[in-house]
């Protein structure tokens, strides 16, 4: 259901934007006192707007409401002298006590400053996704956890260990310097890439959940790209890898929630759109003399959504980039992937020997991803017995149901 | 058509979660389409009734507004046909008759 007047996600956005403007003005330490603020804020826009309809300019009125608010809340908690004292600069500065003064252009900055406090190296990288989903994109510990496959007490405990760590930042070091945004980018490329893949990848039942991590994730990448800041090749192959995966992300389900295998997909259901946008970026990716893991990454979901059907897959690019990924970012999973690719390319056995004499480390031969490639390319090459064992493995541990059924249905309609 | 006054009220519950931002929004929805669909029956949205005192010949005083307060979360006065119509519009207004909360639908009569 839609709210009149208010565009989708109103309230969650207005959140992150309110927490990040006020952080900024009166220091990130007060996290605590600025959440409860800005939770005060939009419970009384509810009330209040039900009877008197909406604002002519609701966020100013909710930035007012949330000032007041944190305000009247440090005022008591430490007394207004000495918050003036700690914060003279952002505070007596003429904007600040005309709270009127509310300027959009400023709010992308002070969300994308945010975006970089949460990047803290101080803090766990789980902490640092936990934070970002609280403070930025405005969900609540319980739809974190509902979003993240964990419980409640964990995000709890993971927010703590982010809040402890802010509280300690002294007002002065609150303030990030140049050298800071340029060290902490890598991390925050990072906690988007893991905000997207945990919509993407998630087992998720429902798509629209997914889906809203990876829009959550392309909306702050898409701010960090605006920035002088963020304006790098990276951060470019970054959204155009996320918008090429976003364009398939509803093709991969059939109609009952069930997986898809890419071949099974319905192309015509890919978005086009999306993948015009994700080729522009990936055009952008290629200035300067950079190749990334996301140049990589973005450059195979590129050959996928071009291919026009499975079959016409241009399998050599995509086992070159694996082959490219893998020495930018070494990893068993980014092997295991080129041989599935090679698979294609040339024969199941080559796929085969690929992974020949590789002993998988244990994360990745307890996975169900391991047993199912294998069980695949040996079912394929003849090797029955084999396949028959992998096959077994990769069932038992498939994660959920729709894996489950995905595996039984390709590992037992190859012959 | 008679007009009803609406006052909601709310027995306290311990520990009621805050609303997230996408469920405050859901619930601004969800009012905003109530309001359309009664708009005919909507005579004033009322507000939330704060801090009060009873003003009696020998003093005005807190006293039995105290109790009353932490009752009476808010009003607003709905015009309807009967009795009967005038407690559908306020049946339902989202959120209002949950667990912990109803609605008190009196008739004001006016000579």
């Amino acid at each position: 259901m839609t709210a009149p007047g208010l565009v989708e996600h109103f309230f969650r956005h207005e959140y992150g934007k309110l927490v990040a403007t006020l952080s900024r003005r009166v220091g990130v330490r007060n996290i605590e006192a600025i959440e409860d603020a800005v939770q005060s804020a939009l419970m009384a826009a509810l009330e209040s707007w039900k009877v008197t309809g909406l604002p002519d300019n609701a966020p100013a009125w909710l930035f007012r409401v949330a000032h007041n608010n944190l305000m009247g809340d440090l005022r008591k908690r430490s007394g207004r002298r000495r918050i003036l004292e700690q914060n003279e600069e952002a505070d007596m500065e003429p904007p600040y006590n005309d709270p009127e003064v509310f300027l959009a252009g400023e709010v992308r900055d002070d969300l994308l400053r945010m975006l970089f406090v949460c990047c803290d190296e101080a803090i766990p990288v789980e902490s640092q996704l936990v934070l970002a989903l609280k403070t930025l994109c405005g969900f609540s510990v319980r739809e974190i956890a509902h979003r993240l496959f964990t419980s409640e007490a964990n995000v709890y405990k993971r927010l703590a260990r982010a809040r402890g760590r802010l509280r300690k930042l002294s007002p002065r070091l609150g303030e990030l310097s140049g050298e800071q945004y340029a060290s902490r980018l890598p991390a925050v490329h990072k906690i988007l890439y893991l905000l997207f893949t945990e919509g993407y990848l998630s087992s998720h039942a429902e798509t629209a959940i997914r889906r809203e991590l990876c829009n959550e994730a392309i909306w702050l990448g898409t701010i960090l790209a605006e920035h002088p800041a963020g304006q790098v090749p990276e951060t470019f192959a970054l959204l155009a890898l996320m918008h090429l995966h976003a364009a398939r992300l509803t093709a991969r389900q059939d109609g009952s929630g069930g997986l898809l295998l890419l071949e099974e997909q319905n192309r015509d259901l890919w978005d086009y759109q999306e993948i015009r946008v994700g080729l522009e970026w990936l055009a952008r990716s290629a200035e300067g003399d950079v190749f990334s893991r996301f140049h990589a990454e973005a450059g195979i979901a590129a050959e996928h959504c071009l291919a026009p059907t499975f079959a016409e897959t241009r399998w050599d690019k995509v086992v070159e980039n694996y082959a490219l990924l893998e020495q930018v970012a070494p990893s068993a999973l980014h092997m295991l992937n080129r041989a599935v690719a090679v698979a294609e390319l040339q024969c199941p056995d080559a796929g085969l020997a690929v992974l020949e004499g590789f002993e998988p480390p244990t994360w990745l031969a307890s996975s169900y991803l391991w047993a199912a490639v294998l069980a695949d390319l040996h079912q394929r090459c003849g090797n029955t017995e084999t396949a028959e064992g992998y096959r077994d493995v990769a069932i038992k541990s498939a994660p959920t149901t729709a894996v489950k059924e995905l595996l039984q249905r390709r590992l037992r309609s190859t012959d | 058509m008679p007009n009803y006054l609406c006052m909601q009220r709310s027995l306290p519950i311990e520990d009621a979660e805050k609303p997230s931002p996408t469920q405050m929004q859901e619930m601004y929805a969800k009012f905003s389409a109530w309001q359309e669909k009664f708009k005919d029956n909507i005579v004033d949205m009322g507000g939330k009734l704060g801090a009060g005192k009873l003003v009696t010949p020998e003093s005005a005083s807190d006293g039995p507004f105290v109790e009353v307060k932490e009752l009476v979360g808010g009003y607003m006065i709905v015009s309807a046909k009967n009795l009967d119509e005038a407690t559908t519009v306020a049946r339902e207004l989202p959120g209002l008759v949950g667990p912990g909360s109803g609605v008190e639908v009196i008739e004001i009569h006016t000579p």
